[in-house]
């Protein structure tokens, strides 16, 4: 039970996007197609899995077995730019459309706040292997339902006669505050 | 010297280094990526600026396509024929066609500072696009060129220049990229057809009004009085919302248009410079 609440929490209480308002830049960037944004999502969740189960690791067999845990940041960037630049030469080579539509974008994942928040907040949480898979994966699916929703209304609103001052960035930002606004509804689905 | 700590972390730092690098370096050798070298070597010959004249994303866009054979070696419009004969040279293709047709960036509007009708100052940033959209700008005249030069700053190459408050296109730097046509929020600027060996002439207005209004916001503006269309050549002008509009693709090498720019109660059929003809003139 406790594993479904993390999955939960993360997904949709404590959407990073939503909640925590990190991960923003690919959110509002690659969010005005459904196919992209949806891609997207996929390698986020790829790396942000991956990110946790190996960062759990070295944390802790390295780290904080030879007392250097002040070495984390380091070790996670590096971690999260290896799997980046792993992601980058797969989907180059498998997937080239969606290469040139993610574009940079994908090399930020790099730099996305959310993929390092999600290693810091599981070494700050305390959580075990399995719980830190699970958060990972949980955070990237999240990640993707921001980004999909968004797409979709995004998608929806350009056809929509849209007030001339209110067009592009504007009302992006807008609808981003509501649909935080909305995700709001899902505290204390899950109790803390 | 080092103290145990530090020793640790720069060890540490540095196994996980390897061993990413090692990972990294094995991956890339398993999904290594065999690009045509045609791809490339014609990517290098393009200019590199991504403007998207030839209807791809970019470059290296083009760059494929041309290898694959569904673009044309001449697609490039910024590079012109340096450029495809370059190319078609690395494919060993020859390139078909002179070419008759240029296409070129038109301005819709006549109306320099001195003709222009205002009803107020704006005071506000001096940008098309925001006049346009906080205040509908200054002019009387809805559908005018607000001046302020938006189109200019778009221009990827200095092609248009603002001369008493009206762009002015450089027919040979001209690439008919189309982001002054993106950029300003009137719709002024329009990418034609023409042919080389013609005339080149244009309606100077872009306003749907009816003939009275346009009377009263401007001195040069289309009344759609259809003399044009009467003193020809008829098959090139036609009169629309209120507007007289020309259908390049209708228009030959000896058509005359004197008539026509002639007798214009308005003075708003205009001839521009042509490429090649704005140089010889300086």
């Amino acid at each position: 039970m406790e594993y479904f609440f993390i999955f939960v929490a993360i997904v949709l209480t404590q959407n990073f996007v939503l909640h925590y308002f990190l991960g923003i830049c690919p959110f509002l960037g690659v969010s005005d197609e459904m196919e992209g944004a949806f891609g997207m999502g996929i390698a986020t969740t790829f790396v942000m899995t991956l990110t946790a189960i190996i960062t759990w690791n070295i944390n802790t067999f390295i780290l904080e077995a030879f007392n250097v845990e002040f070495l984390e940041y380091v070790t996670f960037i590096l971690v999260i730019a290896s799997l980046v630049q792993l992601v980058e030469m797969f989907l180059r080579k498998y997937l080239p459309e969606l290469y040139e539509t993610l574009g940079i974008y994908l090399p930020l994942i790099t730099t996305n706040c959310a993929v390092l928040g999600l290693a810091l907040f599981m070494v700050l949480r305390e959580y075990n292997f399995l719980e830190s898979a699970i958060f990972g994966f949980g955070a990237g699916i999240g990640f993707t339902l921001a980004l999909v929703i968004m797409a979709g209304i995004r998608g929806e609103l350009s056809e929509e006669d849209i007030p001339k001052p209110f067009r592009g960035t504007a009302i992006t930002l807008l609808v981003a505050g509501l649909l935080a606004l909305a995700f709001m509804g899902f505290s204390g689905l899950v109790p803390s | 010297m080092f103290g145990p700590v530090v020793i640790i972390s720069a060890s540490t730092m540095a196994g996980l280094g390897f061993l990413f690098a090692g990972l990294l370096g094995f991956a890339h050798s398993r999904l290594k990526l065999e690009e045509n070298p045609e791809v490339k070597e014609i990517e290098d010959i393009l200019p590199g600026l991504d403007c998207g004249a030839c209807g791809y994303p970019g470059c290296h866009q083009l760059a494929k396509n041309v290898v694959s054979g569904d673009a044309p070696p001449d697609s490039c419009v910024p590079g012109g024929e340096e450029v495809a004969e370059q190319i078609a040279d690395v494919l060993g293709l020859e390139i078909s066609s002179e070419p008759g047709r240029v296409r070129i960036a038109v301005v819709h509007c006549g109306a320099d500072n001195e003709e222009k009708k205002r009803i107020g100052d704006y005071e506000g940033v001096k940008s098309c696009r925001t006049a346009e959209l906080t205040t509908g700008g200054n002019l009387k005249c809805e559908y005018g060129c607000l001046g302020y030069g938006d189109c200019a700053r778009a221009c990827p190459f200095d092609a248009i220049e603002m001369v008493d408050g009206l762009p002015r296109i450089d027919p040979d730097a001209c690439t008919a990229c189309g982001e002054c046509v993106e950029t300003c929020p009137r719709d002024i600027i329009v990418i034609e057809e023409l042919d080389l060996k013609g005339d080149f002439v244009k309606v100077a207005c872009n306003s749907e009004d009816e003939a009275s209004a346009v009377r009263e916001k401007c001195e040069v503006g289309c009344i759609a009085c259809g003399l044009c269309v009467q003193v020809g050549p008829s098959e090139v002008y036609s009169v629309e919302d209120n507007l007289s509009r020309m259908d390049y693709s209708e228009y030959g090498e000896d058509a005359d248009f004197d008539t026509a720019i002639e007798k214009c109660p308005t003075d708003c059929i205009v001839r521009f410079p042509s490429p090649g003809e704005a140089s010889e003139t300086e």
